[in-house]
């Protein structure tokens, strides 16, 4: 992939409140036409930085740039940025299309777009129904046409899929992804990792405030091992055949009844290929044979334990 | 400042808002013609205090004196519904979502006040109006003529009248937006308002004969009012514009410089 120019440039961004630290000295580069998926805890301080990038909250220390503007002159750039932080905050008394109304004339925006925008999130037929009315899918769809009205070039979303059922979180997935396919820049946090994981082709990862991975997702998943799960009828069987993985130079760990190999370097395919003829040669019948490639959920919670680090 | 005004203006200018405004207008005006000119008596009969005479609302500006009066009771609501308005914009979350559009601070907090005052200032020209026309209905039923009040004269103490309230609204918004900006939570902003500019200040008055120059809601009262015998309506004119520039100059401070969170 050819790095573009950076969207976001983080330089030991710094926010503290009192003594505690919510945000400690960030240092991170986010590529222009990326959609980066923002991973942390609760409290890592991911809102935190999205409104300070926003202009919301001040640093206490450390500097940064918004489509190289210094973000002490949100005015200069907040224009070309599209946000939907904290929830969407709208007038509840004002229909969806009279929202945006005020905000394209807030924004000085053109209002030609409104309907666009609507259909975009799939709100044109219900435009004219109080925000009030709305249920949480809508809201958030509405708060994403809104973010959207100034045609950005970079579009910052904290946690769209909150509260969501499954098909709400599904559409939002594809409205990102939509939104992404027009070329600009997405920043999305989210703690629904498998969702992120189809959509992010960029990871920001804190914890604590802290920096814990920047970089392309494809590289973060190469950093954990995918596994082979083996199982075998009886619990004599598994013992015999935990011998012979052991015997063929695997280390071998037990979870749930089965035994599961970590492809070290090795490739998944024709390591669970070999272990399989060698079972048949023993005469072990095989009755589970797997191999469990790493997901974003499962790489981030190894991070997180100190695994990989 | 224009871009936030004319996006004011857009929540303002719905059919429903107007429609209600119409209404409350409505009832404004013929309810306080009633409640004024029957509160007036003859002027050798009246005491102390702010309450018309029937000779003073059969002056040329007797018509819309009646407005101004009836004014004069509703100041605790408005200062409550502007803390309320400002407050409500930080506890929904709407003051982000508009700093995210316009994020010059102060620019959006002048453009939202000057839209709201505009459309008050609309307003209230309408009420001055009906409240004139409502008077003159009911004015023979009170022993108050009104030979005078269609004159230049009566026209020239109309617009005086209107100054006057549009004024008094100004001091009441910055305030109100003020306390609300400070306080950002609706149930605590609209605690501390009703209770400073509803009892507290009437209570401390009772108590301590100062109050009235001092207390920013009895100057509000007294200027509307056209002075009252603790205080000229210069004077407190003069003093309320006095805390309402500081109100200002601390509400646009604050905000500027504080962290947007929820």
């Amino acid at each position: 992939m050819t790095e573009r120019s950076s969207a976001v440039c983080l330089d030991g961004l710094t926010k503290r409140y009192g003594t505690r630290v919510a945000v400690d000295a960030l240092t991170v580069d986010i590529p222009g036409g990326v959609v980066a998926g923002f991973i942390g805890p609760n409290g890592a301080g991911k809102t935190t930085t999205m409104a300070m990038l926003l202009g919301l909250v001040r640093p206490s220390a450390g500097t940064a740039t918004v489509l190289g503007e210094p973000i002490d002159r949100p005015d200069r750039y907040l224009g070309r940025v599209g946000a939907l932080v904290e929830g969407p905050a709208l007038w509840p008394a004002l229909t969806g299309v009279e929202n945006l109304r005020v905000l394209a004339r807030l924004g000085r925006h053109d209002a030609g777009r409104i309907p666009a925008v609507l259909e975009l999130v799939g709100l044109a037929d219900r435009q004219g129904d109080r925000f009030a009315e709305y249920s949480l899918g809508m809201k958030q769809r509405l708060g994403i046409a809104a973010a959207l009205l100034g045609d950005p070039a970079l579009l910052v979303l904290d946690e769209p899929t909150n509260g969501l059922d499954p098909v709400g979180m599904t559409e939002m997935r594809e409205l990102i992804g939509r939104i992404a396919a027009e070329g600009r820049t997405v920043l999305v946090s989210s703690h629904l990792l498998s969702e992120l994981e189809q959509v992010a082709d960029w990871l920001l990862i804190i914890d604590g405030g802290r920096l814990v991975y920047a970089d392309h997702a494809s590289r973060f998943a190469q950093r954990t091992s995918p596994q082979i799960v083996l199982g075998a009828v009886g619990h004599g069987e598994l013992l015999r055949l935990a011998r012979l993985v052991t015997e063929h130079g695997f280390e071998v760990g037990r979870q749930d009844g089965q035994l599961v190999v970590t492809a070290h370097g090795a490739d998944p395919g024709s390591t669970a290929a070999s272990l399989n003829q060698a079972a048949a040669s023993a005469g072990i019948v095989l009755s589970e044979l797997h191999v469990l490639r790493p997901t974003l959920e499962s790489s981030y919670l190894n991070l997180l334990q100190g695994a990989d680090r | 400042m224009i871009a936030s005004y004319r996006a004011e203006l857009v929540k303002l200018g719905r059919r429903r808002v107007l429609l209600a405004t119409a209404l409350i207008t409505v009832l404004f005006a013929v309810g306080g013609a009633a409640v004024v000119l029957s509160a007036a008596g003859p002027a050798a009969e009246a005491g102390p205090g702010r309450t018309p005479t029937v000779e003073a609302l059969s002056a040329a500006g007797g018509g819309t004196a009646t407005f101004r009066f009836a004014a004069a009771f509703a100041g605790t609501f408005l200062f409550v519904v502007f803390v309320g308005m400002t407050a409500a914009e930080f506890s929904r979350g709407t003051i982000r979502t508009s700093l995210l559009r316009q994020p010059r601070r102060v620019r959006l907090l002048a453009g939202r006040l000057a839209a709201i005052l505009t459309f008050a200032a609309v307003t209230l020209a309408a009420a001055e109006a009906l409240t004139w026309v409502a008077a003159r209905a009911l004015a023979p039923g009170n022993a108050v003529a009104v030979d005078a009040w269609a004159s230049t004269s009566g026209l020239t103490a109309a617009l005086a009248d209107l100054g006057a309230v549009l004024l008094w609204v100004t001091g009441y918004a910055v305030l109100g937006t003020t306390l609300g900006v400070l306080l950002r939570s609706v149930p605590v902003a609209l605690a501390v308002g009703i209770a400073w500019a509803g009892p507290f200040e009437h209570l401390v008055q009772d108590a301590w004969e100062p109050a009235s120059r001092v207390f920013p809601g009895l100057l509000l009262e007294a200027f509307v009012a056209g002075g009252t015998p603790d205080v000229t309506a210069t004077r407190a004119l003069v003093t309320v514009a006095l805390y309402t520039a500081v109100a200002a100059l601390v509400g646009a401070t604050v905000f500027a410089r504080r962290d947007i969170t929820t």
